[in-house]
């Protein structure tokens, strides 16, 4: 059999958005010899096209702005199913993080005082956001980019993973492509950091971009790492829903930040209609409260559009269902007749010119059109808080494809500063772990890496009977989950589901794919569709489960929350290609914690 | 309105062919279809083959970058029906080697990138615990303009210069390193002076502009070289005339 390529770090950091830059900054820093494979070009990564900001309580405009009103409104936000934990490490660490940014380069939009200035968002009480207009995403890429390049980081751009090697329970090492030339490649490590991000694509309206197949979910699955809370899926209540072209392209809650609000096709702000009692303490119920909170927090509520993404979205359903849409199937979200064409220019360039070079829309003049997208999971891998580590000896995890920090619902801007605190904690502890090992590391055998390369080129071998085209295969996927596992679930649908993705497994035993190995997407495809196979089995199998309503998870058969689910995660597992699931308890609160919540 | 437009897409397969070839494909002129939309049309319903690179769909990520109509664009922002009735030439950028179909190798800039050290340079560093150092939104204004930069490598591709001698710097790396030299936070312009100076740095530019126009982020590199040779002018001539401890 051929020689491979190989190569033997330290450790292995497998995508190359924030929380893997991050992770691989920290673990040079600790002295680890590292290496970052990412599956696009170096800085292409989700992360790029995140707009918002970072959320950090740095206090810079409102000095009564805490760690501990932070951690509040995060846990709030998940509906309490977050990893008190991490939450609380999250809420701490992340102005240091941003301050960190800074010293590495980044630039953030300022306060007349020179400060880094915060924008509001949804959830938190305070205006809390790191940002540079809206296009956060990009400032922070590039700066991580830059800062991984100038340290000497070895990057494998365009190299996909496809299988964590273990030995004996342990990390040995990981298989793979380059996208390239189809030639496989051998890393021998004894501690990975998964950092591949989401999972949206098994998804027909997303905002999510090709390379959120659920790479890491289903590596760290099949190498024996379990997942949690994969049934909640947050759909961004505002993604583009016109053109057809640029369906699901999301559209910033900055926008509802700046002052934006939603209107259904009569005219009526309709978030009012909505308040739910969980969040009735804290929020508007006239018109004239909300418009008066942007500039006086103190004695106003703040306005219902800014309440967490789940509840948002699942009002803009409600509206859409009821026939109070608009024109293309969504609701209108309008800043022009409330917010000055300069303030909206200033504030909101990128989506200025989203809309009028993708949609011939101006947003200073007339309002969006705009419906709920797929946007981000917040299952993943079960890591522990402190250091990032999963159930597998020398496996980590950090950012989206981690589970935990953000319960059954994330906050907007909560995501760019999970990558920082985390992935710097996962880079960390991943060098630490591979340090401690010295000579005696876990060995990648033969037979695995024979095995993984078989396995990856079983799309090239003729199956028989019926050729599968694996893009036909993915858009069937998306059609189902789109269909029988959004935003509003039942029973029925959901067991519909399972038998679907049942006849889609058996299909992509039948995928054939043309040509050579060279770059070839339909190839690369295959491979990713098994992933995607997977992951969407975990959060069919969750949600059939979960028989309450919460966070990103909304049960029309069970439509509120349950104390019983509220006191619980879901752990999926697989083996053998078969998965199960089993009830775990929350870890319990530290009672000074707790108190924070009493206080109310 | 047609229906359809046809897509002339240069194909090069290196294990079969040693030159690129052209292959048409007809895909449906939607109202408000991108190039890229088109070229996506053809890898899932036509072709399983063509090889081309894209993600975010939404002109951030910079990977999508071909040649239109002679002309370097982000196929995402490239609209199907302003080349109606067509056909479309799609081919991959210039100056650049190509990998496969319209995919080309970028690593080139990658390599050049930390030269110009874009990142925040202190003669003394001062801990995070102090906070952030202080910049007015005025001062921001000053360098902003430069970092919007997505690495899309269209003004490589329409830079003469960087055609005929791969070893300039290029556009968009002299604009990264004008970025930090503008930024009042920064204190490292002189290193990168040292680097810029050289012939390959901003001496090769002829300013030909092609790069400022063809930028889909109004990043304007040619006015970023032109700013910086000025700059440059003044600092060598000072350090002529200066001792070395007082440039």
């Amino acid at each position: 059999m051929a020689e491979f390529e190989r190569h033997s770090y330290d450790v292995v950091v497998i995508g190359a958005g924030g929380a893997g830059l991050r992770a691989a900054i920290a673990a040079h820093d600790a002295g680890a010899r590292t290496a970052i494979i990412c599956k696009s070009l170096l800085g292409k990564a989700h992360t790029v096209m995140a707009e918002g900001g970072a959320a950090a309580a740095m206090g810079n405009l409102w000095p009564d702005d805490s760690w501990r009103v932070h951690f509040r409104d995060t846990m709030r936000g998940g509906k309490m199913l977050n990893n008190w934990r991490m939450a609380q490490l999250h809420a701490q660490e992340a102005p240091e993080r941003v301050l960190e940014l800074e010293e590495w380069g980044a630039l953030f939009d300022r306060t007349p005082d020179g400060l880094i200035s915060q924008r509001d968002f949804g959830g938190h009480r305070y205006a809390r956001l790191a940002h540079v207009g809206d296009r956060t995403g990009l400032e922070m890429i590039r700066t991580l980019q830059q800062r991984a390049v100038a340290l000497g980081i070895d990057v494998f751009m365009e190299c996909t993973v496809t299988e964590v090697l273990t030995d004996d329970g342990a990390v040995a090492g990981a298989f793979g492509y380059w996208r390239e030339s189809g030639r496989f490649i051998v890393f021998e490590t004894p501690s990975i950091v998964l950092a591949t991000g989401g999972i949206g694509k098994v998804y027909e309206v997303t905002s999510n971009s090709w390379e959120y197949t659920g790479d890491g979910h289903a590596l760290g699955l099949r190498a024996g790492a379990p997942l949690i809370n994969m049934e909640f899926v947050q759909f961004h209540p505002t993604g583009m829903v016109w053109p057809p072209s640029v369906r699901g392209i999301l559209v910033t809650e900055s926008v509802r930040g700046d002052g934006g609000v939603l209107k259904n096709s009569e005219g009526e702000r309709f978030m009012f209609n909505y308040i739910p009692d969980f969040f009735k303490a804290e929020t508007a119920d006239t018109e004239e409260e909300a418009d008066g909170w942007y500039d006086d927090k103190k004695n106003n509520r703040r306005p219902p559009e800014l309440l967490p993404r789940d509840e948002v979205a699942r009002a803009i359903n409600s509206e859409i269902k009821a026939g109070r849409g608009s024109p293309h199937g969504g609701v209108f979200l309008d800043i022009a007749s409330r917010r000055s064409p300069e303030f909206i220019q200033r504030r909101l360039p990128s989506m200025y010119h989203q809309f009028k070079e993708l949609a011939d829309v101006d947003i200073t003049a007339e309002p969006m059109e705009i419906g709920p997208t797929c946007h981000y999971v917040m299952g993943g891998v079960e890591v522990d808080a402190d250091t990032g580590a999963s159930a597998v000896t020398g496996l980590y995890a950090a950012g989206e494809v981690s589970g935990g920090m953000h319960g059954s619902n994330r906050l907007g801007g909560n995501s760019l500063s999970d990558l920082l605190v985390f992935g710097r904690r996962a880079g960390l502890n991943a060098a630490y772990y591979a340090g401690r090992l010295s000579e005696s590391r876990p060995q990648v055998s033969e037979r695995d890496v024979t095995a993984a390369g078989k396995a990856a080129l079983a799309p090239f071998s003729d199956a028989g009977r019926v050729d599968e085209n694996p893009y036909t295969l993915q858009k069937d996927l998306q059609a189902t989950m789109q269909r029988l596992v959004g935003i509003i679930r039942t029973r029925e649908e959901l067991t519909q589901a399972l038998v679907e993705l049942e006849t889609l497994k058996e299909r992509a035993k039948h995928i054939q794919v043309e040509g050579h190995r060279q770059y070839n997407p339909g190839w690369h495809l295959a491979l990713d569709l098994a992933n995607m196979l997977l992951v969407a089995e975990c959060v069919a199998t969750a949600a059939l489960e979960r028989e309450e309503s919460r966070g990103g998870h909304t049960r029309d058969d069970f439509p509120l929350p349950s104390e019983d689910w509220g006191s619980k995660n879901l752990v999926l597992t697989e083996k053998d290609g078969v998965v199960s699931l089993k009830h775990q308890p929350l870890q319990t609160m530290p009672g000074e914690l707790q108190q924070l919540f009493e206080e109310e | 309105m047609a229906d359809s437009i046809t897509l002339q897409v240069t194909r090069y397969r290196p294990e079969e062919e040693s030159e690129p070839t052209i292959q048409e494909y007809d895909v449906p002129l939607g109202r408000q279809w991108s190039v890229l939309d088109g070229l996506n049309y053809v890898k899932d319903q036509i072709d399983g083959t063509l090889s081309f690179r894209w993600s975010c769909r939404m002109g951030i990520c910079g990977s999508c970058g071909m040649t239109v109509n002679g002309e370097p664009k982000l196929t995402c922002g490239a609209f199907l029906t302003d080349y109606a009735p067509g056909p479309v030439r799609v081919e991959p950028l210039a100056n650049f080697p190509v990998i496969r179909d319209l995919v080309v190798e970028i690593g080139d800039f990658i390599r050049k990138l930390p030269s110009v050290q874009p990142w925040i340079v202190r003669e003394e560093e001062r801990p995070v615990s102090e906070g952030e150092y202080l910049q007015t939104p005025e001062e921001l204004d000053d360098y902003q303009q430069y970092s919007m930069c997505i690495n899309c490598m269209l003004c490589y591709a329409a830079c003469p210069v960087y055609g005929l001698d791969p070893e300039f710097m290029g556009p968009a790396a002299i604009a990264l390193a004008q970025r930090y030299n503008l930024d009042s936070r920064d204190e490292g312009s002189r290193e990168r002076l040292d680097v810029l100076i050289e012939h390959e740095g901003i001496w090769g530019c002829t300013f030909v502009g092609e790069c400022t126009a063809v930028c889909p982020k109004g990043v304007d590199p040619a006015g970023a070289i032109q700013r910086y040779k000025l700059t440059a002018a003044t600092e060598t001539l000072k350090s002529f005339l200066l001792p070395r401890g007082a440039r």
